[in-house]
């Protein structure tokens, strides 16, 4: 821990936890193998369910004939478009999905029926039995073919194949390029990329036939929203569902909206009339896709000769897939992030969402602002250098003053940018390293930033955004109780942090439940890093409030007023009185008389001033609090391969506070980690809309031996609204690593490469291209 | 997961009794790491009803020295062992080398010498599924009647990609054989020829049991791969060189090269530039070598003109890598 963070006010004695390196309170489970993950959860007695795929891209269904299959010995059920005609999706307003397809399909991978059996052979064995007859339509693989004119439509109300397009403009872009010193463009193509979760997708469900109701356990980050898809496509009543959710491997935005496995499971499940068990191949996993769509950007940028930016326009087209999905509200953030970073006068932004015969895309982790960031912030690194002007300084130039609100209504109130930007500069020996390198080595920073929680949730229902229970018993012991999703963020561990240190209590003592409906309150689920920020607050509120019983139970046994008890955590005393006290025990045990256990609640809503302006679109983009992050890359290019090796990372972010840095550190190197796997290696594509290469060796997720050392710096600016000052700590430095990777390279061959990723053939054919085009200039000057 | 057929593992002790085995069940395949194998028989490429496993032949997990100073390698050593031998090492450092940089620590602590030279070839339209595969009708490999990387053609353009065989090859070794017609040995060359349907010249029912070096006199060797992960992938381009120096001149050199081809392929015509200067003309030479003789096709989602580009760039770098430090 750095000297200079500031201390939690906490009385002399009483037990720290807020701020500690603290390991996650489930970690010996999963370290030990103890763990269960979806595809390890008691199976016994369960039928092994299958999918069966849609080979095509793009057709129309003219008859599916599931009979012969149907009759295979030991086929228990089988289920088709026909048995599910209602339609789902994350955004009440983009429902426009089937569990199974029913007419049409989108995209090769497509669910279209579903076989539950007793053993995996029979279930293999009834697929292939399956027969699809169809009408084969024109397959889009990219957003540029299927927005072509006369282009056959994916869905017939969406003409131009456009889902959604979004038009903002803020201040008054064409006065500020008119006052503009010099204005630049760039074009980028960014491949789509996708998360690579340790676990494949599974779930089990069990369908009770006899009070008809469902038991579903799957890999989701979202159980609530599960819960509300399950029962509006199951026709069940809410009450009659209980969605619980185990360990996962991972989220990462993909699990952040229910996937059409978790329906097909439910719907198999009650076909068959009991359990069914689906674990999708890392293939399938594959085709469930909900990663980040390729995104093309046209970026132009204005400036003033000293560097401050007049003006910013942005164009952004997304391929976003077959189905809606989250597209509306990845369009959205693409834009709304040009801002609450730098201050800009005056930004324009034109996005379009297109839908394409591939797997649908999703909010993976940077939800619609990494490819974006790296558009600008590698524009911003070649203006610098046209203008002569060290690329920090000025990005110093262009600070936020803050607290503020943006030209697009988002509130800023804490902002460490600058101290992030200092460390960066420092750690990675900047000003005496950067240009000055040799030949094939290179440096380059960029900063990024994101939300701690969309400020408004999916569904509006006027709850608040988080709610916590704690309840107390004679054992003393505290359990806290949490819908929110752990999902190895290690969101848990933080509640328990959150709770112990407001009561003073050693975490032997806490205990987090979290994630069954039927018994923990509801929460909207781990995404958009809303969970510490939100959930956190409404934990301490929780804690505040049981902790007020507690004094309340000392004060009356010692004779004193609740306002002159310290809470020490094991002991409470009378502060003016020495040797007047009782232990936690005792307190306890004083305040269960007469009411017996004692249940608590905590909750957190987000003010209506924070949730953003009035415009269409306004909801998306508003949070509470900013991460800021700035990162430093140091690469070595390898003349001969183009292989672009990443030899060094300093990243620093600002979480406000850092509960439990170790998590912090953790995350923050995940979250870089991820980034550069999509900067060097990391490629979805397509052929004739099939996904070429879904699998861990030709999607090139780089393994643990590729990673360089990361050194993480945790800046604190004390956001005046997070619980202990913390704010978001996952995702704000991942869209920094993209342009940090292409800035570095450049400085390393003097050779801009602006699509992504930038893989051995990329810089190898930039090369060429640079060589040539040198020649060129040189032959047209002699 | 996808689905695992059932098959039943046999397991002799000695070379003859897996070839005895063998012979009373024709459909069964050899299974040494099982690193190759396994993925194909889950993507339903192969079914063998049995495999017959090598790891308990004694014979085949040994490393001798031979009469004449070379070394005898028994085919199921495994590729780590290879990469850590102190023999190899001293004596044949590219073979090391190539060893240590086939995929990860746990492929290599299984996967072993015999199984690197008779894998598969891949290709980009074959190492799928077989939902994959059948929803791309297949492919002239396996099952269909088109390459898709060469739509034309009658032959297939999957790539050998083990990575030792041409480190193994720039030494003039020889490969040993057993099967129900006895044993022969061949120049390790003569195990492929240039189909990827079809590229080992090795009968099902025949067991390559062991590698054979001649002594190393005098050869600086080296290998060198391209990939875009260096922790774990196949080879896009592997280099082997070995070289003699004489003063400022080649006095020899022999390059072979892997992934590039459905073989491994021993560029013709190095000898050629024997005695010449080591010099530029020389090394574009060396690279002058290659387009004539490789023909990386589509067959990764890497492009071909990328691997044929910085395979010249390796044989470079190697040579003169080489060369420098070459006595």
């Amino acid at each position: 821990m750095s000297a200079d963070r500031p201390a939690i006010a906490r009385p002399a004695g009483k037990n720290a936890l807020i701020g500690e390196r603290t390991p996650l309170i489930d970690g010996a489970e999963k370290v030990s193998g103890v763990a269960k993950y979806p595809a390890d959860l008691d199976a016994t007695g369960a039928l092994v369910g299958r999918i069966y795929r849609s080979p095509y891209g793009h057709a129309e269904i003219i008859n599916l004939d599931v009979e012969a299959a149907r009759k295979i010995p030991g086929v228990v059920a089988i289920v088709t478009g026909d048995d599910c005609d209602v339609t789902y999706g994350i955004l009440p307003v983009a429902q426009n999905e089937y569990p199974l397809a029913r007419g049409k399909v989108r995209y090769r991978g497509e669910p279209v029926a579903a076989v539950a059996a007793i053993d995996e052979a029979t279930a293999e064995a009834a697929l292939r039995a399956i027969v699809m007859e169809v009408n084969e339509l024109p397959i889009y693989d990219r957003s540029e073919d299927s927005r072509a004119p006369g282009a056959a439509l994916l869905h017939d109300d969406k003409p131009d194949n456009l889902e959604r397009s979004v038009h903002t403009e803020f201040g008054d872009v064409a006065t500020e390029f008119a006052n503009a010193d010099i204005v630049r463009e760039a074009v980028h193509d960014c491949a789509e990329v996708t998360q690579m979760h340790m676990d494949p997708h599974a779930g089990i469900a069990e369908y009770d036939v006899e009070r008809h109701r469902l038991l579903l356990q799957s890999a989701t980050q979202v159980p609530y929203y599960v819960h509300l898809m399950v029962a509006q496509c199951m026709k069940m009543d809410k009450s009659s569902i209980r969605v619980i959710k185990p360990f996962i491997g991972g989220g990462f935005g993909a699990r952040t909206e229910t996937l059409n496995y978790e329906l097909v499971l439910c719907l198999l499940a009650r076909a068959a009339k009991g359990k069914v068990r689906i674990k999708l191949s890392r293939e399938e996993t594959f085709f469930t896709h909900r990663g980040r769509p390729r995104t093309k950007i046209n970026m132009k940028i204005g400036m003033k000769k000293d560097g401050r930016f007049t003006a910013c326009e942005c164009t952004v087209e997304q391929s976003g897939g077959g189905y809606g999905g989250y597209g509306i509200v990845t369009i959205l953030y693409a834009g709304a992030l040009l801002n609450a970073i730098y201050d800009i006068p005056a930004v324009k932004y034109d996005g379009y969402r297109v839908y394409t015969n591939t797997p649908p895309c999703g909010a993976m982790r940077g939800h619609g602002t990494v490819d974006v960031r790296h558009a600008f912030e590698t524009l911003l690194d070649k203006m610098a250098e046209e203008l002569g002007i060290d690329a920090l300084e000025l990005r110093r130039r262009n600070f936020l003053q803050t607290p503020t609100t943006t030209i697009n209504g988002i509130k800023v109130t804490s902002y460490g940018f600058p101290d992030c930007i200092d460390w960066a500069e420092e750690a990675s020996g900047w000003k005496k390293r950067h240009g000055q390198l040799p030949y094939g080595k290179g440096l380059g920073i960029a900063c990024s930033h994101y939300v701690s929680g969309a400020a408004k949730p999916v569904h509006w229902t006027g709850e608040p955004h988080a709610t916590v229970n704690l309840k107390l018993d004679y054992d003393a012991g505290v359990t806290v109780l949490t819908g929110a999703a752990d999902i190895g963020q290690g969101s848990s561990t933080i509640l328990a942090q959150v709770v112990g240190e407001v009561l003073g209590l050693g975490l032997n003592r806490i205990t987090v439940i979290a994630n069954d409906s039927r018994i923990t309150p509801k929460d909207n689920g781990s995404y958009s890093s809303r969970v510490t920020f939100m959930v956190g607050n409404a934990a301490l509120e929780a804690a505040q409030n049981l902790q007020k019983l507690l004094i309340e139970a000392a004060a009356r046994k010692m004779e004193a007023k609740p306002e002159d008890i310290e809470c020490l955590g094991e002991i409470y005393r009378v502060a003016a009185k020495q040797g007047v006290e009782m232990s936690y025990e005792d307190v306890v045990r004083e305040a269960l008389v007469d009411t017996g256990t004692i249940t608590v609640k905590g909750n957190f809503t987000v003010p209506r001033e924070y949730q953003g302006g009035k415009f269409h679109g306004a909801a998306v983009g508003p949070s509470m609090a900013y991460s800021y992050a700035a990162l430093a890359v140091e690469v070595d290019v390898d003349e001969i391969t183009g292989r672009v090796n990443i030899e060094n990372i300093w990243v620093a972010h600002d979480c406000g506070y850092a509960l439990n840095p170790l998590a912090v550190e953790g995350q923050i190197q995940g979250a870089v980690w991820m980034g550069l796997g999509q900067a060097v290696s990391e490629e979805n594509r397509y052929f004739k809309g099939l996904l070429v290469g879904p699998n861990v060796l030709d999607y090139r997720v780089p393994t643990i031996k590729d990673s360089p050392h990361i050194e993480v710096k945790i800046v604190e600016s004390n956001d005046p609204n997070g619980p202990f000052g913390a704010k978001e700590a996952s995702e704000g430095a991942l869209a920094a690593v993209l342009p940090a990777v292409a800035n570095a390279v450049y400085d390393a061959i003097g050779i801009r490469v602006d699509d992504m990723p930038l893989t051995p053939e990329r810089i190898v054919d930039a090369m060429v291209k640079h060589e040539r085009d040198t020649k060129a200039q040189r032959q047209a000057a002699q | 997961m996808e689905y695992m057929p059932p098959f039943e593992v046999l397991k002799p002790s000695t070379i003859d009794e897996a070839v005895a085995l063998h012979g009373q069940t024709p459909e069964a395949r050899f299974l040494a790491g099982g690193t190759d194998i396994i993925p194909n028989i889950r993507r339903g490429i192969v079914a063998p009803g049995a495999l017959i496993e090598l790891s308990g032949i004694a014979e085949m997990q040994e490393i001798t020295q031979t009469e004449d100073g070379g070394l005898n390698i028994g085919a199921g050593v495994t590729l780590a062992q290879l990469e850590t031998d102190p023999r190899i090492a001293a004596a044949y450092p590219a073979i090391a080398k190539a060893a240590s940089e086939v995929a990860a620590n746990s492929h290599r602590n299984v996967g072993t010498l015999g199984g690197n030279l008779c894998l598969d070839t891949r290709c980009v339209y074959y190492n799928q599924s077989e939902w994959w595969r059948s929803s791309n009708d297949y492919c002239l490999k396996h099952r269909g009647e088109i390459c898709h990387v060469a739509p034309k053609s009658k032959r297939c353009f999957a790539a050998f990609s083990g990575d030792v065989a041409p480190t193994l090859m720039i030494m003039d070794a020889t490969v040993d054989l057993a099967g129900p017609n006895g044993r022969r040995t061949i120049a390790l060359p003569d195990l492929y020829q240039a189909d990827g349907a079809a590229h080992l010249l090795i009968g099902k029912d025949e067991i390559l049991t062991a590698v054979t070096l001649p002594p190393n006199d005098g050869w600086a060797t080296g290998y060198a791969k391209v990939r875009v992960r260096v922790s774990i992938d196949f080879p896009l381009a592997g280099i082997a060189i070995a070289l003699k120096r004489d003063g400022e001149k080649l006095k020899a050199i022999k390059i072979a090269v892997t992934g590039l081809d459905s073989q491994p392929i021993t560029l013709a015509g190095a000898d050629a530039l024997a005695n010449h200067p080591f010099d530029d003309a020389l090394l574009q030479s060396l690279e002058g070598l290659l387009p004539k003789q490789i023909q990386p096709m589509t067959s990764t989602l890497t492009p071909p003109g990328y691997r044929r580009r910085v395979s010249g760039n390796l044989i470079k770098a190697l040579a003169k890598e080489l060369f420098a430090t070459a006595g």
